[in-house]
């Protein structure tokens, strides 16, 4: 499959496109939400549009952060067509070096209202644990995964599953077992009132910040020479080296923009649920795996689809009271995409030769 | 055949007890087993345990009956597996701990769910086990519990039940606090479901509103979203059902985040496991959220010998008795009590001393003074000191508020 870079007239048109189908998609959640809680609920119309709103952002927010896990999983299937198992973990470890920074080296444990600090703060966050999450994922990609690059799929495959249980297991030897408070600097009592429904600013916060960084992958994908490289190498490695696309570099550089945005996704979930533990990852990468898989893995728009529409799922079966179905829910609509659409919703654009 | 079964228990007992004047002389050396789950947040609730049997043994003089009691390291069993306790590793750690002959009784498991798994393999062998911590109903109560067991009976426990705890929760909330009604959230296991469930029918009983009781898995992410829905029926109060290890904290959280901070948020005992200071427990994860919660536990708070007990505590350990540490120390005492009076019938092995025990210590007829106050166990292996202790959070730590008798109700 190939794809068309340039003409900014027609790529312009389809992000108007995207956007308003987005928003519509949105909008429609919300009402089927607000008559779906007034159905379950007893909730009276006024009692429930509120709710429905705030579940619509809770939604938003959650989807982010699986969006943002799943892109590490679905550029990296695009690329070298491996299943990173450990991707998963290292979001869990870069939910921890963000407590680290946060918490150990800050010292911060509550709200922190002072608006320019708690943004200092936070960069500070990001800054800190963007970058490692990253270099993280290079070093698994260049120790564990480069050297069976021209093995049999099922090899680095394997060895992804036994370096998610090398992560897991260091964060369990060296953080302990349980739960361990992530410090919530981000005031939990910050809400907007919007008709009637209080919007959490937190929520709105990790949404713009997720749509950000993955506008911000996109751009770097579609409109920058090492993204070019990319996509080449995806859909050809042989032809890309040819014209003289570096292999190593560029899958190192795929390993690193997912490891940064996993961080990106550590530093958010430790701000909004105020706890993070060794087997974080597998729980969140198992949703963003799905994520990716839901939206056509490699696909990068896809997996940021897929993010979302799972969060959605899960807010949707929480709001109505049936949160232990949630899990269901979710999978029994993957089965059924992938009955009728075996590529994922998007299909599988970024790689083709699976 | 279930009389004759009583009948021999009963015969037993009484040579047992008639068996006096067995000499003090030397038998040797025997050891107590533990079996608790011993990593993260229930490690807050375990250690309070172990360091009140030791404590117990310890003030005992590590002597009875003749006989030299040890605690060793190697006869402290961990049922947990990732963080959390683990059925199927407790049956595990109990299928060791009946193979191990100089092991003669065991103290634990501190869940239900594993007692549950334990039960049928310490029963098939005969070994004495006390749990200062299990609170379903089933393990003692009527066919569930008769399902459990294959030959007389060798479990009691030191606590009270969830039937009780869950009206004791619901009493406070509805007469104490004022609040009529609730938000009830479980984690969908043996004993969270289950105390949850007594208290939703005692709370419906006094004429309470449970505006929804809502399962929820410790697997789950979002917790967020599901407050917010608890946020919108407007509840004066939630009650969580579970332990702080299947979500109990992450909730409370979520609770805060979405405006609910200030509704009082009642949990189980298994929220109650250690102050700010101890990592991983409820109040430590909960920091400021923690400010309106109040958990019960299904024993007495405020037992006559407390004030020494915490000192002698202190003095020994170097922090606060917290949780279940009085319970651990009576499920020592009642050991001992009932090591002594085996020792009296002079077994001849370690095996005859393990059944010698066991009798000893299901002897319904048999009072005990422990650290708890006089106690007795019923056939099933119930305490009959029915009382459940309400705490509140001051200064980060759990804080004695009162305690109910259910006993003559």
């Amino acid at each position: 499959m190939t794809r068309t870079v340039g003409a900014p007239a027609s790529l312009r048109s389809r992000a108007i496109r995207v956007v308003g189908l987005a928003m519509a998609a949105v909008v429609i959640y919300t009402v089927l939400l607000w008559q779906a809680i007034q159905l379950v609920s007893g909730l009276s119309s006024d009692q429930a549009l509120p709710v429905a709103l705030q579940q619509t952002v809770n939604a938003l927010s959650i989807g982010a952060i699986y969006a943002l896990i799943a892109l590490g999983y679905t550029m990296v299937y695009g690329i070298i067509e491996l299943i990173n198992f450990a991707h998963g973990d290292v979001f869990m470890v870069g939910a921890f070096l963000s407590v680290v920074v946060t918490g150990g080296i800050f010292g911060q444990s509550g709200g922190v209202t002072n608006v320019p600090f708690l943004a200092l703060l936070i960069a500070i966050a990001l800054i800190c644990v963007m970058p490692l999450t990253g270099l993280l994922n290079v070093t698994i990609e260049r120790f564990f995964y480069r050297p069976f690059r021209h093995a049999s799929r099922l090899a680095p495959l394997i060895t992804a599953v036994g370096v998610s249980f090398i992560l897991q297991n260091l964060a369990l030897v060296i953080a302990g077992s349980g739960d361990r408070a992530a410090p919530q600097i981000f005031p939990l009592d910050w809400r907007i009132p919007v008709g009637g429904a209080e919007i959490s600013v937190l929520s709105i916060f990790i949404f713009v910040l997720a749509l950000a960084l993955m506008l911000a992958l996109q751009f770097y994908v579609t409109r920058t020479r090492l993204g070019r490289a990319m996509r080449a190498t995806a859909q050809d490695q042989q032809a890309a080296q040819l014209m003289g696309v570096d292999l190593n570099q560029t899958i190192a550089l795929t390993f690193l923009l997912g490891g940064t945005l996993a961080g990106a996704a550590g530093v958010v979930w430790g701000l909004r649920f105020g706890y993070v533990r060794q087997d974080l990852g597998f729980n969140a990468g198992l949703k963003a795996f799905t994520s990716a898989v839901l939206g056509g893995i490699g696909n990068i728009s896809g997996a940021a689809l897929g993010g979302f529409i799972i969060g959605f799922i899960e807010n949707f079966a929480s709001a109505l009271g049936f949160s232990r179905w949630s899990e269901f829910l979710v999978f029994m609509i993957l089965t059924f995409v992938l009955l009728f659409r075996p590529t994922g919703i998007l299909g599988q654009q970024l790689g083709d030769r699976a | 055949m279930k009389l004759t079964k009583v009948g021999a228990i009963a015969g037993i007992a009484v040579i047992a007890l008639s068996a006096c004047g067995g000499g003090n002389a030397a038998k040797g050396t025997v050891k107590f087993a533990i079996e608790l789950p011993l990593q993260g947040s229930e490690l807050a609730a375990s250690e309070p345990i172990i360091n009140g049997v030791k404590l117990a043994i310890k003030q005992a003089g590590g002597k009875v009956g003749g006989y030299t009691v040890e605690l060793p390291k190697t006869a402290i069993f961990d049922d947990a597996l990732n963080g959390a306790h683990d059925a199927q590793t407790g049956a595990t750690n109990m299928t060791k701990i009946i193979g191990d002959p100089d092991i003669i009784a065991v103290i634990g498991p501190l869940n239900s769910s594993v007692a549950k798994a334990q039960i049928p393999i310490s029963n098939e062998a005969g070994l004495a086990q006390c749990s200062p911590a299990n609170t379903n109903p089933d393990l003692t109560k009527g066919d569930p519990a008769k399902t459990l067991r294959t030959k007389p009976n060798n479990y009691i426990r030191v606590v009270t039940t969830d039937d009780v705890q869950g009206p004791a929760a619901s009493q406070y909330i509805y007469d104490v606090l004022g609040k009529k009604s609730v938000y009830v959230i479980d984690d969908t296991e043996t004993f969270g479901k289950g105390v949850a469930d007594a208290f939703v029918a005692d709370f419906t009983q006094r004429g309470g509103k449970v505006v929804k009781h809502e399962g929820v898995p410790k697997t789950t992410s979002d917790y967020v979203s599901i407050m917010t829905a608890a946020k919108s029926l407007n509840p004066e109060s939630i009650y969580f059902g579970g332990v702080t290890a299947t979500g109990g904290a992450r909730i409370l959280l979520a609770a805060a985040q979405v405006g609910l901070g200030d509704v009082p948020f009642v949990g189980p005992d298994g929220i109650n496991d250690g102050g700010a200071a101890t990592q991983d427990s409820f109040l430590n994860l909960g920091a400021a959220a923690a400010k309106s919660a109040y958990s019960t536990l299904a024993g007495i708070g405020d037992f006559p010998g407390k004030a020494k007990f915490d000192t002698d505590y202190k003095a020994e350990f170097g922090i606060d008795a917290t949780g279940y540490a009085g319970q651990g120390f009576a499920c020592a005492q009642v050991m001992l009590d009932a090591l002594a009076r085996a020792a009296a019938t002079n077994p001849k092995d370690n095996a005859a001393l393990r059944e010698a025990l066991r009798v000893a210590m299901t002897d319904v007829a048999h009072k005990y003074t422990t650290i708890q106050g006089d106690i007795t166990f019923d056939a099933g292996g119930d305490t009959s000191q029915k009382i459940v202790s309400i705490y509140n959070v001051k200064d980060g730590n759990w804080n004695f508020l009162t305690q109910v008798d259910y006993a003559a109700k």
